[in-house]
């Protein structure tokens, strides 16, 4: 897609966004729908710089997203900590669980940094599990929202603050993510993907790289967790599990891997999917599943990745006698495989 | 740099694998500013050896100094920082990246700038800008600059690696069999772009090559491995001359031609 056409598709997108309180109820739908949604975008993303981008199979990411959860929780429920505090203890919590587990995770690649990252998070979800004292075990444990916590707004979160609260993060997360996969850094990400032996060729340690995108990761799924916590006011071991980390795999790849856009279609498609199939049915992971599966072997890029892929090559088509024109060093870059 | 001229030395190198001794107590010095030639049948371990020389692999025994240092147990991303570039057998590329995305990184990351979240601007730019321009316009592929990798010819590819591994600004070129594979036309452009790594970069080559004529017309120095072991090591006409060496190409007739 052309830089103009992507522009005004993503500035089209953010203001249907910022309307959503006010169209949701035209399609009977929820807003704490649409804020979960964006809160597991944000995860979805999270999996999407490491799985997408990167190369790495981050099949524990729930690890992080459920202590981002369990820290905003048990910070909302034991100390009395404001929304916004809350949200930041669960963030750190999550990155802390990144700086324990990245020095392990490091040392596999392929299918064992998959395996490992399951095995570590499974962890975080027993300890959760059984901690039940002070986690409330397999019952979870509800809380009441806390208020904002802003010195000059120190409001009650209703559903419709919440979700713009959940706006603002997910578009936060959004430029930080194109930021970073447009960057020096991200391109070299990218390319680790594709060929990390030469990465290290070219003189750079790739060790290094793949650390700070595991810690960025872990951030990532933390602000998912913790807000996804504080969207229902509740939290359990189920968001540590390994079921958890396929969902966030499975709604990036629906979206598109390695693609900016992917994951906020990906959720969007499952959250709201699972909402409507399950006042229907309760076999809706049935449905989903096959959704899945029709969705990898007809389109493996997803659905942004496809369709970029489409305007891509008509564009390209256009192009031909473009293509020994100057190169301009500051034209955006095309990251990963789409948008 | 070592005084006595030596670039390399690599000494008593033994690599072992599942029980079979891939490479063999095999010692090996390349002299600054040499086209150095390693040959040998099939298996005779030159891959292996290269392996260990650029840290992609270590061997059980033996040292690998670089520049006077001991690099046996540096990984391979320090030694390119220290001036040690490779090429691999089958083009070690980005295959979805266009041919200057390819080299631009390599750029990059000479230039510390790999780590950045930002992308370097004005001069810092400009200066990426030249080096690139510099690198395709050495191995002459600019005129695929916009094209991905995937869709070019090995040679392409093969020269596309060659500029990369340029990137990182080596002393010492490590080639493995830069011309495997290519059409003449081809092997005639890397012929011409390995004399010009010595005559216009100044740069120190080892490579491994099939091509006996090739190699006879092109290098200063040759290795000849056999089976894991050295077999010979000389001059050019030494090795034609080496009656174990004309044993262990017995048959393939490419010595009476020379």
């Amino acid at each position: 897609m052309s830089a103009r056409g992507t522009t005004i598709a993503s500035m089209v997108v953010l203001v249907v966004l910022a309307a959503a309180p006010f169209l949701s109820p035209l399609v009977h739908l929820d807003v704490s729908i649409v804020s979960e949604v964006l809160v597991t975008a944000i995860a979805a993303m999270s999996v999407n710089l490491l799985l997408g981008y990167t190369g790495l199979p981050a099949f524990g990411n729930a690890a992080y997203f459920g202590l981002g959860a369990y820290g905003a929780a048990l910070s909302a429920k034991y100390f009395h900590v404001s929304f916004l505090l809350a949200i930041l203890i669960g963030t750190a919590a999550a990155l802390l669980g990144g700086l324990l587990l990245g020095p392990f995770l490091l040392r596999r690649r392929g299918i064992y940094f998959g395996l490992l990252s399951i095995a570590f998070g499974q962890v975080f979800y027993f300890i959760a599990y059984r901690y039940t004292d002070v986690t409330g075990g397999e019952d979870g444990m509800n809380f009441p929202r806390p208020p904002l916590g802003l010195p000059f707004a120190n409001v009650t979160v209703n559903e419709t603050a919440f979700y713009y609260v959940a706006l603002a993060a997910f578009v936060l997360a959004l430029l930080a993510f194109r930021a970073i996969v447009a960057s020096p850094f991200g391109r070299t990400l990218v390319a680790i993907r594709q060929n990390e032996v030469r990465v290290r060729y070219l003189g750079l340690n790739s060790d290094r790289f793949i650390f700070v995108a595991l810690l960025i990761s872990a951030t990532m799924a933390g602000v998912g967790g913790a807000l996804f916590a504080l969207l229902i006011n509740f939290a359990y071991p189920l968001e540590l599990d390994w079921h958890q980390s396929g969902y966030f795999v499975l709604m990036m790849i629906l979206g598109g891997a390695g693609t900016v856009w992917g994951p906020l279609l990906g959720s969007a498609i499952f959250v709201i999917g699972k909402d409507i199939i399950s006042t229907i049915t309760p076999l809706w992971q049935i449905f989903l599943g096959a959704l899945f599966v029709a969705c990898v072997l007809g389109f493996p890029r997803g659905i942004v990745g496809t369709f970029s892929a489409v305007l891509r090559r008509r564009a390209h088509v256009a192009d031909v006698d473009d293509a020994n024109a100057a190169f301009d060093p500051h034209a955006p870059v095309e990251v990963g495989r789409g948008v | 740099m070592a005084s006595d001229g030596v670039l390399l030395d690599a000494r008593g190198i033994t690599k072992v694998f599942g029980g079979v001794r891939a490479v063999d107590d095999v010692s090996l010095r390349v002299q600054t500013g040499t086209l150095h030639a390693l040959i040998g049948p099939n298996g005779a371990g030159k891959t292996t050896l290269f392996n260990t020389l650029s840290g992609y692999a270590r061997p059980e025994r033996g040292t690998v100094v670089f520049r006077g240092t001991d690099v046996t147990r540096a990984p391979n991303w320090q030694r390119v920082r220290m001036g040690m570039g490779r090429t691999f057998q089958t083009p070690s590329v980005f295959p979805e990246l266009t041919v200057d995305e390819n080299v631009r990184l390599g750029v990059r990351a000479y230039a510390r700038e790999a780590f950045r979240l930002r992308t370097p601007r004005g001069e810092a730019a400009a200066a990426v800008d030249r080096r690139v321009d510099e690198l395709l316009g050495f191995v002459g592929i600019t005129g695929s600059r916009e094209r991905s990798l995937a869709v070019l010819s090995a040679g392409t590819q093969r020269l596309c690696e060659i500029a990369m591994s340029l990137s990182t600004d080596p002393a010492l070129v490590l080639l493995d069999e830069p011309m495997a594979g290519l059409a003449e036309s081809e092997t005639d452009r890397i012929i011409t772009v390995i004399r010009d790594l010595r005559e216009r970069l100044g740069l120190t080559v080892l490579f491994v090559e099939h091509n006996m004529r090739v190699v006879l017309s092109l290098a200063d120095r040759i290795t000849v491995l056999d089976r894991g072991k050295l077999l010979a090591e000389g001059t050019p006409d030494d090795i034609a001359a080496n009656p174990a060496v004309r044993d262990a190409y017995l048959g393939e007739g490419v010595l009476d031609h020379v």
